[in-house]
This record gives C-alpha cells, structure tokens and sequence, in this order.
C-alpha cells in the first residue's frame, strides 16, 4: 500500500545554495540576471501513440485547464497546470498530475524528481542564457509560450519562457555543476539569487 | 629609423599619458596607441627576432597582418607570446618583451645562427634528419631537439596556469557584416534601415576602417557613417574578429573584452567566443597592401606604405626623416605627400614607367622627388635602414645603379583582398590579372563581398559597393529596398605594375618572402629545384604561409614566384586554401568556462553530500561521482574495501547505486518490444517479478546486461550498468524509431528520477523491515528471490524494491524519488548501523562480484559473445531477438573462443594485476592464451582472485599452470584457472 502523504524533498542545490546579491550590480545595486531554485516541481509527461494524438490533447488540456493542448516547441498556460509540447508524441504537464488513461491511448509518467527547476529573470537574462544555449532568444523568435530542447556543457536541458520568466530544466545529476556554471558566468551581469 | 612622436594630429589623447615596459625600460605612451605606436615614438626600432635566422625585426605594418613587431606580453602566469604589437592596444601598467632573442633583441647571440644559414635552407628538418644514413633516427634528433627548439622558436607560453576566465557565447542577426570600415558601415547602415536585425562586427577598437588611417576632413564622414548606423539600429561588436566562416551562416567571433583593460574585474572574462548565425552574411574585410621581395627587405625600417600613413595620421608618429616609398600602383602617392608635409623628406621609386601628370604635379608641390620604372633592391644597415640600393627595372636584370640614403622604406607591392572568409567556404579565389590580386568569385550561399575586399580601392566607390551589398541581401531576404549597380573592381587612375620581386637569383642579402618563417625567394626556387610543383607541397616544404599570419603578407609572393620559376602564369599555379582561424584564437577561448573542475559536467546521485558526510572517497565512474570507499579512521583503500566486503557478507551494507541507468519501458507492446530486445523469454514473465537480461548488438556481440522489472501489464522499469545507460537508451529509441514503428510502445530515461541504494547480506532483510511502512511485505513469500513490490518507507517515501543481488548474498535494489534520497539513506544507515553493518562503495562493490563471477563492462567489451561470458543457456532458442542471427556465426561458436574463467595464484601470497596476459607455462610472448579483466582480494576465500577470458575457457585448462604476464609493470606470476564462480556456486546465500 502506498502512502500518499508528501514527505520532505531535498534540492539538488540544497547545501550549495546562497540567495542574495553578487557580482557586477548596477550603480543602483541593480542585477540584470536573477536565478532561483524552484522547489517542489510537480511535472508529468504524457504520450501518446500516433492514432491517438487529439485524444490525448483533449484529456491533457482538461487537466490542466486549457483550450487546446499546444503544438510542438510551444506551451499554455492553463488554470490548473502548463502544458509544454517537448516531443513529436509527447507533452510535460506541469504543476499537475497526468490524468488517468487506457495504454491503448497513451501513457503517462511522473518526472518530478528528474529535474530541477531553476527560474531565470532580469533584463539581461536572455543575453545571459545565450552565454550557453545555442537557441535564438530574440523576443520575435522566442516569445513568451517557447519552449526548447538545447544542451548546457553537452547536458540535455529544456527551456520554457513562460510570463515568470524563462524556466530552465536540468537533469538532477547535472544540475548543481550547471547551477555552478550559471552563478559564474552571471557575476558580469550583476547576479541575485532569490 | 627616426621616428618621432608630432606635436598634435592623430587619434592619440595627448592628456592621457600612459607608462608602460618594454624589455625592461619603462616608457610612455598616449591612450589611443597600439603598443606598435608607442615603442615607435619612443625610438624602438628593433622588436624581435627572426624564427631561424634571428634576424633583427621591427614594425612592419599596422595591422593583424604583422610579421616583424611580434612580442610577449604579460609576465608569469598571465604571459602570452607572439602578440602583434601593431594590434596591442597601450594600457597603464602593460609589459612588454622581445622574444626569441638572449640576452635581447638588440644584442642577440642567435644571430649566429644566419652564419649557418646556407644549411637552414627549405627542408633542413627532411633533409639533417631523414637524409644521410648516419643521421637517420629517433636518437639523433632527440639529441639535437632541445638545441633547435631552443634556437628557433616564437615566444615561449607561460608554463603556468592561465588566470584568466574565458566565456562562450551565442548570437543571432538577420545579416553579420564583418568589418566596420566605410563599405561594412554602409552595408549596415542601408540593411538595418530596410527593416533587417544586422550585426556589425570589427576587429578595430573604433570603428572606420581605413578612414582612421587617413587626414583631413574623413573623421567627421567617419562619424557621420557611425552614426547612421547607430540611428538605424545596427549593433556595432569592436574588438571582435571573425576567424572562421562554417555551414549555414555560421560565423566564429573572438571578441577581445578585456585585453585592452589594465585591471579588469573578476567577473569579466578575458575573451569571449562567439558562434554567430546569420541568414545573410556580408564581407567587407577590406584588403592588406603587400611587400615586394628584395634585398634585406624584413629590416627594422622597412614597412607597408599604408602603415606609415597609419603612423602618421592614427597615432601621431612620424615614422622616419627621411623616407624613400617605393611603389607599383597609385596607391602610395596619398601617403608620401601626406608624408612630406609633416615634414619627412620624401623621395619615390615608381616602378611603372610613367605616372599621370596630376600625381606629378602633385609631388612637385610637396617637394618630392620621382625616379620612375626604379625599385629598392638592398636595403643597408642591420638594425635600422641607413640607405637603399636601388635599381632600374629592365627585362636584363638588376644591377644597382643608384644609393639613396634614408631611415625609412615604405613599399607597396600591391592589395590583396582579405578573402580568407570566403575560401573558409570553400571556393576558389579567382585571379585577377588587372589588378594583380585575389578576389573571390560569386558564391552560392547568402555571402556576399563589399569594398576593397572585393577588389575596390576608392573610399567613395567602397561606400557604393556597401550600399548595393547592403541591399542585395536586404532584398533577398525579403525587404523591399532600391539597390545600387556596385562599382567595378580597381578604382586607380593607372593601372599597377606586377611586381613581387627585385634582385632575383644571385644577391647576397636575404630577400624575404615570408618574414615570420624567415622563407626566402631562394627557398621557393630550391624547392621548384627539388622537384615541387604543387603549391600546396611548396607551402609544406618551405613553411611558407605556415607561420601565424597564415601568409597574409607573403603567400602571392611565393606563388608568383612558383609561378615564374615553372613558366607558368599565377592562375595555373593556383592559390593556397585559407583555413580558420584568420587571426590566431587562445586555447583558452576555445575551452571557455569548460576547464578544471568544470572540464565534464559533473553528475552527482542525490546522496553524493550525504557520501561525503560519511565519510567517502569519490571515484570516477564517466561522469558520475561515486563512492569508492568508506575509510575508517586510519585505513587505506585495501583494508577500507576488504572490511566493507567481509561486513557486507556477515551482517550488512548500503551502496548508493543511483548511477545505474534505468528506463521506463510503456505500452500495450512493451512485452513484445522487451522479448525482441533481450536474449532471454520476456512474454510471460509475472507482474511484479524482475528478470536478468542479457541484450545483443545486431553482430550477436553482448551490448549490455541488466534486469528489468515488470510494474504492470503494460508497464517496465528497466535497469542498464553505468557505463552504457546512455548506449541502450539510444539504442532502444532507434530500434522503436526505424525498425518497429508499428509498436505502441514509449521508452524515457528515468535515470535520474530515481535514487538507489543496494542493501546487502543476511540481515539486508531485517534492515528493510523496520524501515518500511509495511514490515509484511518483506516476508520471503511476499518478496521472494527476483520479486518486485511498490511500497513506501517511513516517512511516506514511495518507493520501488526488488530482491535482486550483484553481490551474492540476500540482497535488494530499492529506489526512491530522487529528492528522497538522503532521507532513504538516513533510515537504512540507522537501521544498519545498528546491526553492525556497513556502508560499501565501488571497491567492495568489485570485490564481491568477481568473488561470484559476475560480469560488468570490464568483460562486456564489445568483443564478448553471450556464450564467451558464460551465459549461453541465456539464449533463447526459440525466439528471435536482436542478434539472434548472426551470434550463430561458425566463428562465435568456436569452442576455443577465449571465455570466462576465474583465475587465483598458485601461491595464493602472490597478487597479479588487471589487464595481465594470460600465457601458456614456457610460452609468455605475444597476445598469449587470454587475459585478465578485474583482480581483488577475496575476503571470503583469503586470497587474491581474477576474472579473465582464455582461449577454451577452463574446462581446457584446468590442472594446468599458466602464467599471468604483466611485463610493463610487474613480471610473470604462475596462476591457476578455475571456474568463475568462486564464491556460493549454487547461489544459496542469495536465494535465501
């Protein structure tokens, strides 16, 4: 019998991480890149076979309270949750469980703790990104509702603008030498960690 | 030379002194110099040392094209060699030295060497080393390595660490425009205003190109351009060169950050490296002005006309007092008159028989004598120009007839258009007889060429050739805009005179070709004498063009030589190919922030702090950190990994197996994808049970082994070795993507959704019990031997069990959501530690499984059939699988095929290493009978033991001796050959 009580979780970055001011800040102690470790990720994905595609968009955009599951490199918000299209067959349903469904409709699979999730916000913060993604992040090219598969240092991450900010996945294992890598390059900027 | 710093003009901020070192004296320069500038205004005429010869150098140009002013820079760690001075901006605090020179340029001792120079011809190396009998060898050339690494050289590298931080970085841009001078402005300017996002970048700290080398009123025209681009949006990149041009629209940059700072922060990097993708790229690279080939015509005194010009009029130094320019085209004229009137006495050598009657006119004006159809043929003085041979051009020969006393000579043999970019693309520049030069032809990608570097001299007609550039690709990307007929290439009044030697064969002074590899015009022609024909073997054998110029201000020179020495003209000669980088680019630059602790990403598991606060020590498994061994006070690793391995086998341990790679397998046909997939049955294996497999390459060679759990009806969890968790993966995505795309069926790495940890020996089961929400289901009849269960640990952790074991004794894989992971670790550990067990890391981990005989990557490699690892019956022979086919090969079912054995001494007091050969007793040579793969010490069985494959395995060799053979590190020890499953054959500690 399973227990569903949720019991404490351990960042990849806990012990590694110090919020406050660094680096090279504006004259009014300003930062242009601000990073922060979202705890508690909830992501599920959900994939479907090629005959069951617009069923599948159907059940996921209910739960999480959209008008339409989006099409591939793009995200909605909804009510309950975000849906981002990461794969010809499949979505990640964020900050809410899969809905339940046949095999023969599609399958579903909690990756909540395969990654963490680190915010990144500020003026600079897409000029900073590009320091390591080789992904065009000009505002026409990838407006609010992206969403990109890339690489940081060979390490697979996925890239999401959402209206926070842009919201960064890294596998657990890599992510505290990312997260090193992100806080060093961030101090020509002026960095603050929330 | 005479140099001397004016009393006003030039760029140079005169209120801003700024005190710098070279070789020791401190001097002063103005903000706005190049360290070129400088040390030219303080008089220092000899900069460095030639690569064979040492022959004294100095400033040769103004630009990235210099061969003589190459200089060190920085002290101790932050000390990089082989600097182009003329490139160096000046900063407060900069240090500078002469290179390749003891005790220092001015009095050098390698200067002996141009005694010997008639041995350090072309192909001295091929020649002293491959050539007589006597000489032939390592030994030799060993020998005399550290005397020539010695005596030739370019500057020698900090042996140091590098201090300072390098960044990568990517851009976008609808079109890059290399260059800022006044075609790239232009260009930018009209495609920006067309609606285009346009990048400019250029190698300059300021942006104007030539316009900064001239006089007059071209600074307000200059900002007046700037400007224009500025309004129109365009981003402007300085001190940033693109070094390489790739496939679709990619462009390497290297932008300079903070090389030009005197103290710069931490947070900066020094440089940055830029991969830029552009739809459209634009050329506007502008061109280098050549030299001509003559006696001595590498002396400190001897430069480009334009860069006297940019002495002159950039950074406020009057080269030299009296100044003889000599010249083949129209280009010179400006730069003497400009010349004369800060008050040099200027003299031309014209080398074309007439010149037009405005430039007569004009230097009658301004005082400056003409000696037409004349050319510099030796240059006098050893570390400054103190005159000039010189002689009348005529089909005979030249012969000196005439001497002009001078400090300065200023030549210029031509322009050669900066295509390097353009040949990184691959296309063959096209000779253009008119003008004497390069160009690059139209090119099938969206790159097109502006200004001088497509052959245009004029400024005015550069600006045209930038706007219509600049409009050309605004409307091929889609702008509607008006474009301009682009200017034809050339622009001179009269057209130039070849000329690219004078002298020939017979002088006695050196007559450069390529100053930095010190390649003369005698080189090229003993090299055309030894047979070389193709210019691509010339360039090899001389060095030719090989030096850090990349032959920008001698490889047309060499060629028309070739060309002239074969009776060929250039064209049929051909050119060389231009590779990246065009100027050179750091190593440090390349590696970017990917050095030292971040040289691999690092993976850690979710217990790695917890490890560490456990006190382990880490050890390498690919990208993973892993525990190796849990030292006690006072033990080393042998006696850490021995007590680990015995407590493991009488009470319990904990290892952290999170590295393990593990796949989720979903879908209707996920049973009939896995029995594919493995060797063994899969359709009916029970829910809730794990299964051993073994998977095959397509060659029928083990791929990988692992087990693979049954969750559901349509569900599997999937558990590979570290080492190829990435392999299978991939390997099973393309199996679904182009082979069995009719499955229904999702595979997804859960790798690292999941923490593991392995409990271990005859209390394992007593440790999960009270960790555990549910002490039932552990009973053996809830959990037997290969079951699974979902359950949950104290504390409401889910969590996933399996009572599978890789050590021998009753054990269990447990795994738990990753953020879980310490807390999983603290419960066990408690438990555990309570029953006097232990935590064991990869040390132990190997101990126990050679003492069972079980395989890892170390006998899974790539060479290894399922039979040679002693897993045959695994083999399902009524099913097809990957592999199934071609296993069954006659030569993977030879019975003397090397396969698994264990392997002990026969004194069991020896010890014999890993990657031993295995040998018949009296026949230790060659490739022997077999090898060792992995040794421990047995703490169960009290001796030393291996695993290793042997020719027939060990049913050949039982009862008889071998020899493990280890001649690079240990010797020959006798062993015995035994079966590999040393410990608990019938597996009754594991079942229970």
């Amino acid at each position: 019998m399973v227990n569903t009580a949720e019991p404490r979780r351990t960042s990849a970055l806990a012990g590694h991480y110090t919020p406050g001011k660094s680096g090279l800040l504006g004259a009014d102690g300003m930062a242009e890149v601000v990073l922060r470790d979202v705890q508690g990720l909830t992501l599920w994905q959900v994939a479907a076979w090629p005959d069951s595609m617009d069923s599948v968009a159907r059940a996921i955009a209910g739960t999480a309270g959209t008008q339409a599951a989006p099409g591939p490199c793009n995200a909605v918000a909804g009510k309950k949750g975000s849906l981002l299209r990461i794969d010809p067959l499949k979505w990640w349903l964020f900050g809410v469980q899969a809905p339940e469904m046949a095999p023969d409709t599609g399958v579903s699979l909690d990756i909540s703790h395969s990654r963490t999730h680190v915010r990144i916000t500020g003026d600079s913060a897409a000029v900073f990104l590009n320091r390591f993604l080789p992904l065009d992040l000009r505002a026409h090219a990838f407006p609010e509702g992206s969403v990109a598969s890339s690489s940081i240092h060979h390490v697979g991450v996925t890239l999401w603008h959402s209206d926070a900010g842009y919201e960064l996945f890294v596998p657990r294992g890599f992510a505290l030498a990312i997260w090193e890598g992100l806080v060093e390059v961030a101090g020509q900027f002026g960095l603050e960690i929330l | 030379m005479r140099a001397r710093r004016l009393e006003s003009g030039g760029r140079i901020d005169r209120r801003k002194p700024v005190s710098f070192t070279w070789d020791g004296r401190n001097l002063t320069g103005y903000h706005g110099d190049s360290l070129a500038s400088a040390l030219l205004s303080n008089q220092v005429s000899v900069l460095g040392r030639s690569f064979k010869y040492h022959r004294p150098r100095g400033i040769m140009s103004a630009g990235v094209e210099e061969s003589g002013a190459i200089v060190t820079v920085g002290e101790g760690s932050g000390k990089e060699p082989n600097v182009k001075a003329t490139v160096q901006e000046l900063y407060e605090g900069l240090t500078a030295w002469g290179q390749n020179a003891w005790p220092n340029v001015r009095y050098d001792i390698g200067v002996l060497n141009s005694l010997m120079g008639r041995f350090f011809s072309a192909g001295f190396y091929y020649k002293t080393f491959m050539g007589p009998r006597w000489l032939r060898g390592t030994g030799f050339w060993m020998l005399c390595e550290k005397f020539i690494r010695r005596a030739a050289g370019m500057g020698t590298a900090s042996r140091q660490p590098d201090p300072d931080c390098y960044d990568h970085a990517h851009g976008f841009c609808d079109l890059l425009v290399v260059g800022a001078g006044p075609a790239g402005l232009v260009a930018a300017t009209v495609a920006a205003r067309a609606g285009l996002d346009v990048l400019l970048i250029e190698q300059d700290c300021e942006p104007g190109g030539d316009i900064l080398n001239q006089a007059g009123e071209s600074e307000k025209q200059r900002l007046r351009l700037i400007s224009r681009a500025e309004d129109a949006g365009v981003r402007i990149m300085l001190r940033t060169t693109a070094f390489g041009l790739y496939d679709y629209g990619t462009a390497g940059l290297l932008e300079r950050v903070t090389d030009h700072l005197p103290n710069s922060s931490p947070h900066m990097p020094r440089q940055r490296f830029w991969t830029v993708r552009a739809r459209y790229t634009i050329l506007a690279t502008g061109a280098i002005e050549r030299q001509i080939a003559f006696g001595n015509n590498d002396r400190p005194g001897v430069m480009n006309v334009s860069a006297g010009r940019a002495y002159l009029n950039r950074y406020g130094v009057l080269p030299g007092e009296k100044i003889v320019v000599a010249t083949n085209n129209d280009s010179a004229y400006e730069a003497a008159v400009e010349l004369a009137h800060a008050g040099a006495a200027v003299s031309v050598l014209e080398a074309r028989t007439v010149v037009s009657e405005q430039v007569m006119k004009l230097l009658g004006e301004n005082g400056i004598s003409l000696r037409t159809c004349s050319a510099p043929l030796k240059v006098c003085g050893m570390q400054e120009v103190k005159g000039l041979d010189i002689t009348t051009l005529s089909p005979g020969g030249s012969v000196r007839d005439g001497f002009e006393k001078c400090d300065l000579v200023l030549v210029s043999g031509g322009w050669s258009p900066v295509i390097n970019l353009a040949s990184h693309r691959g296309v063959k520049p096209v000779w253009n007889a008119q003008l004497a030069c390069f160009l690059a032809p139209q090119m099938d990608e969206p790159i097109a060429i502006a200004g001088a570097a497509a052959g245009i001299w004029n400024t005015g007609d550069c600006m045209t050739s930038g706007h219509s550039v600049g409009a050309r690709a605004a409307r091929e990307l889609g702008c509607s805009v008006r474009q301009r007929v682009a200017p034809k290439p050339g622009g001179w009044d009269a057209p130039i005179f070849p000329l690219y030697e004078v002298g020939g064969n017979g002088g006695q002074a050196k007559s450069m070709v390529d100053p930095q590899h010190d390649v003369t015009t005698d080189d090229v022609r003993l090299a055309h004498r030894e047979g070389f024909v193709s210019v691509e073997h010339l360039k090899r054998y001389t060095t030719l063009g090989m030096a850090t110029d990349g032959g920008k201000m001698g490889n047309v020179i060499g060629l028309a030589l070739m060309a002239e020495a074969l009776g060929r003209e250039i064209p049929e000669v051909g050119t060389t190919t231009f590779r990246p980088p065009y100027t050179p680019v750091a190593i440090g630059a390349l590696a970017g922030r990917n050095t030292d602790g971040h040289f691999r990403p690092l993976r850690r598991t979710p217990m790695h702090d917890w490890n560490l606060q456990h006190g382990a020590t880490m050890t390498m498994a690919g990208l993973w950190h892993r525990p190796w061994y849990f030292a006690r006070e006072s033990e080393n690793l042998a006696q850490a990994y021995v007590r680990e391995a015995e407590t493991t086998r009488k009470s319990a341990g904990l290892c952290d197996v999170t590295s393990l790679g593990k796949i989720a397998i979903q879908g209707p046909d996920a049973t009939e994808f896995l029995n594919r997939v493995y060797t063994n049955p899969f359709a009916r294996l029970p829910i809730g049970k794990a299964r051993y497999g073994i998977m095959l390459r397509d060659d029928g060679i083990v791929m990988d082994d692992g087990t693979t759990w049954r969750l559901a009806e349509t569900e599997y969890f999937m558990t590979t070795t570290t080492a190829h968790a990435a392999k299978v993966m991939v390997w099973l995505e393309e199996l679904l993507q182009t082979r069995w795309q009719n499955l229904k069926v999702h595979v997804t790495t859960v790798s690292e959704q999941w923490a593991g940890c392995a409990v271990a020996g005859p209390r394992s089961r007593d440790v999960l019990i009270a960790c555990v929400d549910d002490p039932d289901v552990m009973t053996n009849e809830n959990l037997p031997f290969m079951g699974v269960i979902e359950t949950s640990l104290k504390g409401g952790i889910s969590c996933r069990i399996a009572r599978i074991s890789f050590s021998g004794e009753m054990a269990y894989e447990v795994y738990v959501p990753s953020d879980y992971g310490p807390d999983m670790m603290d419960l066990f550990w408690q438990e555990a530690g309570s029953l006097q067990g232990c935590l064991y890391g990869l040390e132990a981990l190997g101990a126990l499984r050679i003492e069972k005989g079980h395989v890892t990557g170390a006998e899974l490699d790539g060479r290894v059939t399922i039979e040679d690892a002693g897993l045959g019956k695994m083999a399902s022979p009524n099913k097809a699988y990957i592999g199934s086919v071609l296993r069954k090969r006659p030569d993977l079912l030879r019975e003397d095929r090397p396969r698994l054995v264990g392997i002990r001494p026969r004194d069991r007091s020896l010890t014999f290493n890993a990657g031993s050969i295995l040998c018949k007793e009296n026949a230790v040579s060659g490739l022997g009978e077999g090898w060792i793969t992995a040794v421990t010490h047995s703490p169960a069985l009290g001796h030393w033991i291996g695993l290793g494959f042997i020719n027939g395995g060990y049913e050949a060799w039982q009862e008889r001796t071998v020899v493990a053979s280890d001649p690079v590190r240990k010797g020959d020890v006798e062993v015995e050959i035994i079966s590999p499953h040393m410990y608990d054959p019938d597996g009754e500690r594991m079942h229970g």
